[in-house]
This record gives C-alpha cells, sequence and structure tokens, in this order.
C-alpha cells in the first residue's frame, strides 16, 4: 500500500506528567519526607 | 508537487536546562512573596511605633501588590519569564498539601453542600453568559469559552475547551485576558464586600470559591479575608474545578454535533484527560491526614509548606498581571464577563446566604 506523499509520519511523543500531575508528585513526595522525619519542622 | 508537510525536529531539553530556565523566576517568586511577608512582620510594628493609623496589610496582598508593581512599570524580564509562569504548579503543589488540614468527615459534608451548590452555580453561570453572549452579538465559539470560564474554572477551563471545540485563538485571548482581568478585579473588591456584609468565614470562603473564577485569585481572595475562609475557598474551587471534564465534554459534543468541532472518541479517556489530577492528589492528603498517618506537628509542617507554596503563587499573580495587555484585547467581551461576573457575584452570595440558612454551616 502506498503512503501519500504528504501523510505525515506517526510520531510517538514520549510518555510526559501534566504540570498537574508532577505538583501531585512533588507534594506526596514532601509529604512522605515530612511523614519519615527528614524535615522536623517547617518554620512559617 | 505535493506540499510537503514539515515537522520540525524539536530537540528536547535536557531536565539540568529546564532546571537553570527556570530558576531565576522561581528565585524571583521567592523574593517576592518573601519581601510581602517582611512588609506584613514590619510595616505594621513600625506603623505601631510611630503612633500611625495603618491598616494591617497581610502578606498575600504585598506579594500581589509587589509582583503588580514590577509587570505594570518595569516589566517581567524575559529571564524570568518560564520560572515565573510556574506560579500554577506551586498553587497545585499547595493545594495538595492543604489537604492535611481537613479531615475526611468536613470535606464530605461541607463537600456535599458545595457540590451542590457548585452545580447550581454552573448551571445559572452558564445560562446567563450564554444568554449575555447572544445579547451582545458575540461569536459563538467566544461566548462558550466565557461561560465556561465564568462557570467553572477560568483559564484552565478555557484552554481545555479551546483545543475540545476547536475555537480561535483570538477567542480564547479574549476570554483569558476578561477572566483574569475580572479576577484581578475580584481580589479586591470580594474581601471589601465581605466585611461590609459581616460575612463569617465558612461563608465567605464558599462564596469566594464558587464567585471568583481563576483557582489562584479564588485562593487569595480566601486568604486575604482569613486563614479559615482561604482553607474553604480552595475546597469549594476544587469542587468547582471538578466539574471541569463534565462541563468540557458537554460543550465538545455540542459543537462536534454542529460539525464544528472534532467528534468525542473515548468519553471515559477524555474525563480523565480533563480532570485535574490535583483534587485527587488533594484527597489522598486529607485521608492520610484523616487516619492518622501524619503527626500533629506533622500537619503543622505540612501546612506550613503549603503557605511557602502559596506564597509564591501569590507573587506569580500579580506578576503576571498586565493591565496594558489586558485593554488591548478590547472592551466587548471584557463588558460581557464584567455583567456576567457581577450578576453570578450576586446570585451566588444569594445562594451561599441561603444555604447558610438551611444547612447551619
Amino acid at each position: 500500500m502506498s503512503v501519500p506523499e504528504n501523510a505525515a509520519a506517526p510520531v510517538n511523543k514520549p510518555w510526559r506528567l501534566s504540570l498537574d500531575s508532577w505538583a501531585v508528585v512533588v507534594a506526596l513526595l514532601a509529604a512522605l519526607l515530612v511523614r519519615a522525619g527528614v524535615f522536623k519542622h517547617i518554620p512559617w | 508537487m505535493a506540499d510537503a508537510v514539515v515537522i520540525p525536529q524539536v530537540q528536547p531539553v535536557q531536565p539540568a536546562l529546564r532546571f537553570l530556565r527556570i530558576l531565576p523566576g522561581v528565585l524571583l517568586l521567592a523574593a517576592i512573596g518573601y519581601a510581602g511577608k517582611l512588609l506584613e512582620q514590619n510595616v505594621g510594628a513600625y506603623a505601631k511605633a510611630h503612633h500611625w493609623v495603618f491598616p494591617n496589610i497581610e502578606y498575600v496582598l504585598w506579594a500581589i501588590l509587589l509582583g503588580l508593581l514590577i509587570s505594570n512599570t518595569i516589566g517581567v524580564p524575559e529571564i524570568f519569564r518560564s520560572g515565573v509562569a510556574t506560579y500554577e504548579f506551586w498553587l497545585k503543589a499547595g493545594i495538595v498539601l492543604l489537604g492535611s488540614r481537613f479531615l475526611l468527615g468536613d470535606i464530605l459534608k461541607l463537600g456535599g453542600v458545595s457540590l451542590l451548590l457548585v452545580a447550581v452555580e454552573i448551571t445559572g453561570a452558564i445560562a446567563f453568559m450564554t444568554f449575555l453572549g447572544r445579547v451582545f452579538h458575540l461569536k459563538p465559539k467566544l461566548i462558550t469559552l466565557l461561560a465556561v470560564g465564568s462557570a467553572v474554572c477560568g483559564v484552565s477551563a478555557i484552554i481545555a475547551t479551546k483545543g475540545a471545540i476547536d475555537a480561535d485563538d483570538e477567542d480564547s485571548s479574549f476570554s483569558i485576558a476578561a477572566i483574569l482581568a475580572l479576577g484581578a478585579f475580584a481580589l479586591f473588591t470580594f474581601p471589601l464586600i465581605g466585611h461590609y456584609l459581616h460575612l463569617g468565614d465558612r461563608a465567605y470562603g464558599i462564596w469566594a470559591g464558587l464567585a471568583v473564577d481563576n483557582t489562584a485569585e479564588a485562593t487569595a481572595a480566601g486568604a486575604l479575608y482569613s486563614d479559615a475562609a482561604g482553607k474553604l475557598a480552595v475546597l469549594v474551587k476544587s469542587t468547582r474545578n471538578a466539574m471541569i471534564g463534565f462541563v468540557v465534554l458537554a460543550y465538545a459534543i455540542y459543537w462536534a454535533s454542529q460539525g464544528q468541532a472534532k467528534a468525542v472518541g473515548n468519553k471515559a479517556a477524555f474525563l480523565w484527560q480533563k480532570f485535574p489530577k490535583f483534587v485527587l492528589g488533594f484527597l489522598l492528603i486529607s485521608v492520610l491526614a484523616t487516619y492518622q498517618f501524619f503527626s500533629k506537628d506533622q500537619v503543622g509542617a505540612l501546612a506550613n509548606l503549603s503557605r511557602w507554596a502559596f506564597l509564591l503563587t501569590f507573587a506569580g499573580v500579580g506578576l503576571r498581571t498586565n493591565f496594558r495587555d489586558m485593554k488591548k484585547q478590547g472592551l466587548r467581551p471584557f463588558a460581557v464577563g464584567a455583567i456576567g461576573e457581577v450578576v453570578i457575584a450576586v446570585f451566588t452570595l444569594g445562594l451561599v446566604v441561603g444555604a447558610e440558612k438551611l444547612f447551619g454551616f
């Protein structure tokens, strides 16, 4: 089967996390570090 | 000769390079936020020492005002822009961490009430904005974008809907500018109205979460009133955000049926793609806090971490708001947005006052 000359080859986009998901991952990681006692006190 | 489709070769940006690119802007956010915190602590003390009558201005407002000052005078230099754009990331991370201060029972109780209010607000806002857009003879897809932006969740909803209904870039720029300008206006007027009407923290927080469009501005408008109001504003705004997928899906199906947008294939996948994942993170942390996964001190530490994340967000809200750029976008969409927002604010205030009497929150 011939492929039309102007057809773009399917591009395999690398799998990437959205900004939303990154925010969740970073926040959960921070929460785990607090839970593990790595950060004992966060001042305000 | 057939036209060749040229696919630009996008060079992957190395994580280290990406980090270096955002670093100046993140440092600027932190510096402005921290300056806001120092101003809160020192200006009040200085005024008191010199017997001046000066209102207590919280760090939230200082950070926003400093950001606004920079953005609207010298502007944000190019080197800082990528990092300043991360304010959305800090906002969402801050909301997830704030989940530690909500017990699941509170979420179920307040979430149930807010879900009901959100459903009424979304239906009323979409119906009114559609009516208003038709009265002003705006383009149909611009009406859709303004309706979604004011009914659900500001800029994120407009961007999600733009892709789903194949709207023009110009229409989405108009809608985003209108929503951001009105969000900035709400930031300063909502706390004043709340104090004038002697609204309690809960009623005000729910109102800010229901009526202020963008998540960052809703969070700031709540925090400007009180800590408790800020918590409630985030909870209600997150409930509104959770509805984004359903509203965008409904519009995508409508515009596809008109032959003016691509048909939606897998609806479940569409909903998952549009669902704001930070709402799930917020719920997960809240479940962990409810089952005492964290000690009391650790919950305090997480709450402070959330405050630091919001500090960067509030600086970003100020830096992102440029009144000259907004003015360039034209008056009509702004007028529709402004009239709509005032009506939605009054409508939601009535809803909250009614619900307070009915449910006694």
